[in-house]
């Protein structure tokens, strides 16, 4: 489903070397690893947003090692969750849907459906600086998932959030799970992932 | 209570500075304003040479501004987002006409434009003489300006963290798309303000412009036109009402100024 082979990238004095990952359709694969290690480059690396010096990336049998990021069947969750301060938590989720020229009936209707499903329709109208942490990975989610991506990478989806906010987190990334998303959840705390992931690996520095 | 005394006699000595650094900005103007009457002032406003290079001044500037933008924010953007080698002397490059003396510069835009240059020859074949034309005012005032654009929209964009550009490209946004939705709506109060900067130093510019085109005659060539025919109290009045209007866009500079603050 997602096979990343012989990765290799460097930037500054960080070097990654020789990386491969082979997951299957509905794999929830943790990526675990201390600060600095490069989990968060390995996404970017997957997602398009920095090139490959060597090695590839294949997602559902198709090379997309050149395909721009627009154009690859993935979803990236932010650390910070990246939600533009300048748009509503409406036009937030319906922006990847707009992009697509998806009609605005539609639009309306399939962002009422991913708020209701992940508990957010009632900040429909609130602009995103005036949202909770769990609020805002609400809306950061649902704008990833609109898109219906083969792949959802999650960046530390649980460092900016309390310890009860926590757990509702790990619900929702179940229920997500549950859909048959292949997912790769990059985090350096392993109880974070112990009931969410059926694989994980280790990366060192 | 040593330490108090000191304080106090460090805040006089700095309140005194300041006024005096405050009444040298304001007593000249308000020397200006007080030696004008209002009648006169009228009588200015009535006069047609006054009104057209007003309108002159301020319609190039903005024509320039807006043209000027056009490449300007681009290169502020490359200028945010990019590293490569060089970049040093590009913003040198950027800043030089702020430096320059702006006769100067005007004498490098005179050789831009005249007969002699390749843009010059091409007018001429098509007709047109750019010297001593809107166009040879609207480039004068472009130069010595564009560099407050550039700049004010490079803090711009440079404050637009770049995962939200990241982000946009992930759900799917060609980097066109990126600039136009996510990295210019966030920094439109700075390209606004340098929109805004660029055309008021543009429209009050008078070393480059009187090179490049003494006639038609903008407003600061024409105050400097009549004091140097007929004397200050001639001049004056065009420069009172010059005057305001250059207020009123600073007013409106420091209000998108707050409000991008607020933002």
């Amino acid at each position: 489903m997602l096979s990343c082979r012989n990765m290799e990238y460097s930037v500054g004095d960080f070097t990654l070397r020789d990386f491969s990952l082979e997951l299957e359709r509905g794999d929830y694969c943790a990526l675990l690893g201390p600060s600095g290690s490069g989990k968060t480059v390995i996404l970017e690396l997957i997602a398009g947003l920095r090139p490959l010096k060597k090695g590839s990336v294949f997602i559902e049998g198709k090379d997309h090692t050149l395909t721009p990021p627009q154009h690859r069947p993935v979803g990236l969750l932010f650390q910070d969750y990246a939600l533009f301060p300048h748009m509503s938590v409406y036009e937030n989720i319906a922006y990847p849907l707009n992009i697509r020229g998806i009609n605005k009936i539609e639009v309306w209707e399939t962002v009422r459906t991913f708020a209701a499903e992940l508990d957010i329709s009632k900040h429909l109208n609130r602009m995103p600086g005036t949202l909770s942490g769990g609020e805002k990975q609400r809306v950061a989610l649902a704008r990833t998932l609109v898109i219906h991506p083969l792949v959802l990478l999650l960046d530390e989806p649980m460092s900016a959030l309390d310890a009860p906010l926590r757990e509702n987190s790990v619900a929702l990334l179940n229920n997500v799970s549950a859909k048959g998303i292949t997912i790769l959840h990059v985090t350096h705390d392993p109880s974070e992932v112990c009931t969410l992931a059926n694989r994980r690996i280790s990366i060192v520095p | 209570m040593h330490y108090g005394k000191n304080y106090t006699s460090i805040r006089l000595i700095f309140l005194f500075l300041s006024g005096v650094m405050l009444l040298f900005i304001v007593a000249p103007l308000l020397g200006l304003f007080f030696s004008t009457s209002v009648p006169g002032l009228f009588e200015t406003f009535k006069d047609r040479e006054v009104t057209s290079s007003i309108g002159l001044s301020l319609g190039v500037s903005a024509l320039f501004t807006i043209l000027a933008g056009v490449f300007a924010l681009p290169l502020a953007y490359i200028m945010a987002r990019k590293e490569f080698r060089g970049k040093a002397i590009v913003q040198g490059l950027i800043d030089i006409p702020i430096v320059l003396p702006h006769s100067a510069a005007g004498i490098a835009v005179l050789g831009f434009i005249s007969r002699d240059s390749a843009l010059g020859k091409f007018a001429d074949i098509l007709g047109f003489n750019l010297v001593g034309s809107p166009f040879a005012i609207g480039v004068a005032m472009a130069f010595v300006s564009v560099p407050f654009l550039i700049n004010a929209a490079r803090d711009g964009f440079q404050a637009v963290p770049e995962r939200l550009e990241q982000a946009a490209r992930s759900l799917g946004a060609s980097p066109f798309r990126v600039f136009r939705q996510i990295s210019l709506p966030l920094a439109k109060p700075s390209v606004i303000t340098g929109l805004v900067m660029m055309f008021a130093r543009g429209m009050s510019e008078f070393g480059a412009v009187v090179i490049v085109a003494y006639h038609p005659m903008t407003t600061p060539v024409l105050i400097f036109d009549r004091f140097n025919s007929y004397g200050l109290d001639y001049a004056r009045p065009v420069a009172v009402l010059f005057i305001i209007i250059c207020i009123l866009v600073f007013i409106a500079l420091r209000l998108l100024g707050r409000k991008r603050k607020e933002t």
